[in-house]
């Protein structure tokens, strides 16, 4: 069968006969078939329009990530002859402290790529929301959703000037009288962490403000004005109708916020690379030194895998969770 | 929807990731390098003719002076049939990079080489020009080709083949502020290591930052090598950094500088916050004219001088007991040749290039040390200062390499980590040298 054949068959959906758009269909459409010979060919159909997005997603995501699977069983310096060792580098993880530091770190970040700029999102797109229409409001969220458009190693550079000894968060203080609290905020073993944390959060912020903002112009307006109705402040509306119906919306900020923490690297790599000590690291950062800096490839494909493993998992308990009944 | 199409899409998809991936499973075997390269040496007959045809070489660096792309534009006009084209990456990505690039047959036919390529030695990525090194006599015309001279499992220097030359030297240093100097009534040269502190602790006393230093990516390595330079004994500092077998550096020597370098940063000598500043913002403040003084090396001679002007001064680190031998941390640019390149002889001539007087203008002008000391044009001030340091460095023969280029692939980044927990008040001198013994244990077990 030629694809000319096949492209003029029916698009799968909706199911009720349509007219055909070209005059007379070739002879091939006339031929009586079974109901299941028709579905197949009407999947055939649909994986062929999924081929231009399929054939790079395999080249480029796909085969890379077995390749990855297929190193990790390997003792590997990147240059010389591998050799096989089974399972061994998983077993090295497992006993690395540096990578219990590291995951403890990409679980800390989870607290301020997740947590932080889905309650920051929500308060803001109820404000933003209440305000529909009003001058300036359209500034704001413009604003709020900026960091989202700046690549993160920009962002990395930017808010470098912003902690360093002499920065602006630094001048702040001096300026306020509080002189005292100033610190080298990226260098310290106390706030590295908490520092490169709040970037994460002044980034994410706004892409949820943005999702719940369009959940809420989902949710029926005459809920709210039955709840005003009976007396509901902005407070009560808020958490009574706004917060339960963007269930979904919750679930797609937390998928996406939570990988970013888990697989976070380029922000940490421009501000801190880890430092000071191991106070930053994290899984991101040990897999690179280890497969371009330490020649150890076949540890970082194994620690690359393993993390793959498990925001795989967290995604799609995330969807679980979010798929039960409020 | 209906249950059959959805698990026949189901078992579709199933087969079609299965076939997929077995595919890509048996194509593995060729996605992992290093498993067809041929031993490349130039042990058979090479002559120092260089190749009248047309030729293109490539020359891969991570040299941000204008030595590099200086040698390149020199070399091509004294051989108008050769072509030389610069591939230059930063030198993070560089380093990062570099396995890749040399693994690849596109391969330059010149890098820079440094740490981190130990792994290129065995893969047999690199040509022995050990043949050409004799045709030319580099071993009169390079000084310390024992830094590329390598065993065949890339993991000890100083013995073995020979893999380049090292073309510019650098080294380390103290410079100073001599206005604030002056001020504060500072004599310098300090004739011992005790002396130097002494002029730091004025310094502090009189409200200035003694040293300035950036550690937010590991720039007290600088004191810390030319530390070690002073306590340790070359012969153990070499064993160390050459990555020799059952080396170590717990040693009470090495102890000596850490705890030294602690103290300094204990006793507020160093730059406040030091892990939250980077080592090229420490550079930039020294030359705004912050701080007294700054261990750093012969490149930041050029951004020092820029800033200071005439106010400028340099001096080499003074040894622990007066009239000592000077001795310092340093290393070269240093070209090796790709096991790849069809272009060999080409090559040899461009790295022998490098060694002489015509050359030697184009090195000195970028900051470095020519490899012919003698044909290095006289320059005044800060940098006619350096030189002259250079000239002590080399007469006392105390040039010595920077431990984290030798002895592991990861040192660098654990020698980082390692400082900022020592400068942090984080890690005890002991466990800061057992931090480090523990990675050249992990590389060379």
């Amino acid at each position: 069968m030629t694809t000319a054949d096949r492209l003029t068959e029916p698009a799968p959906a909706p199911r009720t006969a349509r007219p055909a758009k070209r005059g007379a269909g070739p002879a091939v459409r006339r031929r009586p078939r079974t109901v299941r010979s028709g579905r197949r060919r009407r999947r055939a159909v649909a994986l062929l329009y999924l081929l231009p997005a399929l054939l790079p997603y395999t080249l480029f995501a796909v085969l890379p990530l077995l390749h990855t699977a297929y190193l990790s069983l390997f003792d590997w310096d990147g240059v010389t002859l591998p050799s096989f060792v089974g399972v061994d580098n998983y077993r090295r993880i497992g006993t690395d402290p540096q990578l219990r530091a590291a995951a403890w770190h990409a679980g800390a970040l989870i607290l301020f790529f997740s947590v932080l700029p889905i309650c920051v999102g929500l308060v803001s797109a109820a404000i933003v929301s209440r305000r529909a229409g009003r001058r300036g409001t359209a500034l704001v969220r413009t604003v709020l959703f900026l960091p989202q458009v700046i690549p993160l190693v920009a962002v990395g550079i930017l808010w470098r000037w912003v902690y360093g000894e002499d920065g602006t968060l630094n001048q702040a203080l001096r300026t306020v009288g509080l002189g005292g609290l100033t610190d080298a905020w990226l260098g310290s073993f106390t706030w590295a962490l908490p520092a490169v944390g709040l970037i994460g959060t002044w980034v994410v912020s706004g892409l949820c403000m943005v999702l719940f903002l369009s959940g809420t112009q989902r949710i029926d307006q005459e809920i709210y004005e039955a709840a005003r109705m009976d007396g509901a402040g902005p407070v009560r509306e808020f958490t009574a109708i706004t917060v339960p119906l963007l269930r979904p919306e919750f679930a797609i900020a937390l998928s996406i916020t939570v990988i970013a923490a888990l697989s976070s690297f380029d922000l940490i790599y421009i501000t801190t690379g880890g430092g000071p000590g191991n106070s930053t690291v994290v899984p991101g950062i040990l897999i690179y030194r280890l497969a371009f800096g330490g020649g150890a490839v076949g540890v970082a494909s194994a620690l690359a895998i393993v993390l793959t493993v498990v925001i795989s998992l967290a995604v799609l308990v995330i969807n679980r969770l979010s798929r039960e009944a409020p | 929807m209906s249950p059959s199409p959805s698990s026949l899409s189901r078992r579709t998809f199933l087969a079609a990731t299965g076939a997929v991936g077995a595919a890509a499973l048996a194509a593995c075997s060729d996605l992992t390098p290093g498993a067809s390269s041929a031993e490349k040496s130039s042990s058979g007959p090479v002559s120092t003719a260089v190749p009248a045809d047309k030729i293109t070489l490539v020359v891969a660096d991570a040299d941000d002076t204008t030595m590099t792309p200086g040698l390149i534009a020199a070399f091509r006009a004294k051989h108008p049939n050769i072509t030389v084209k610069r591939q230059y990456t930063g030198w993070d990505d560089y380093l990062k990079s570099i396995n890749t690039t040399m693994s690849a047959d596109s391969a330059p036919d010149i890098a820079q080489f440094t740490s981190g390529m130990q792994n290129l030695v065995p893969g047999r990525l690199l040509l022995k020009v050990g043949a050409y090194g004799k045709a030319y006599g580099w071993a009169e015309k390079f000084p310390g080709l024992d830094q590329i001279t390598l065993t065949p499992d890339g993991k000890t220097v100083g013995t073995g083949d020979l893999y380049g030359v090292g073309a510019g030297l650098s080294f380390e240093g103290v410079y100073y502020n001599k206005a604030k100097a002056r001020k504060l009534g500072l004599t310098v040269p300090p004739a011992t290591l005790e002396d130097l502190e002494a002029l730091f602790a004025k310094a502090k006393a009189a409200g200035e930052t003694a040293l300035v230093a950036g550690n937010l990516d590991g720039g007290l390595n600088h004191p810390f090598n030319v530390l070690l330079s002073a306590y340790l004994t070359p012969k153990d500092r070499e064993a160390w950094a050459f990555g020799h077998t059952s080396a170590t550096i717990v040693l009470p020597e090495a102890e000596k500088a850490a705890e030294t370098l602690q103290r300094w940063v204990d006793k507020g000598y160093v730059t406040p916050k030091v892990n939250g500043v980077s080592d090229n913002d420490a550079t930039a403040a020294f030359a705004k004219g912050e701080g007294v003084f700054r261990i750093s090396g012969n490149w930041a001679a050029a951004a020092v001088a820029k800033g200071l002007g005439e106010g400028a001064g340099y001096f080499n680190m003074p040894p622990v007991t007066a009239g000592g031998k000077v001795r310092t941390t340093g290393a070269g640019v240093y070209y090796c040749v790709s096991g790849k390149s069809k272009n060999a002889a080409a090559a040899a001539a461009f790295l022998d290039f490098a060694a002489g007087a015509e050359a030697a203008a184009i090195t000195a002008k970028a900051g470095f040390m020519a490899p012919d000391a003698g044909a290095m044009p006289s320059q005044s001030g800060l940098l006619g200062d350096v030189q002259t340091g250079w000239q002590t460095v080399v007469k006392d023969a105390g040039l010595q390499p920077f431990i984290q280029n030798a002895s592991s692939p990861t040192m660098g980044d654990t020698l980082t980590t390692q400082l900022q927990l020592l400068a942090g008040g984080k890690a005890t001198p002991e466990k800061f040298l057992a931090g480090l013994q523990t990675d050249f244990e992990n590389y060379h077990k």
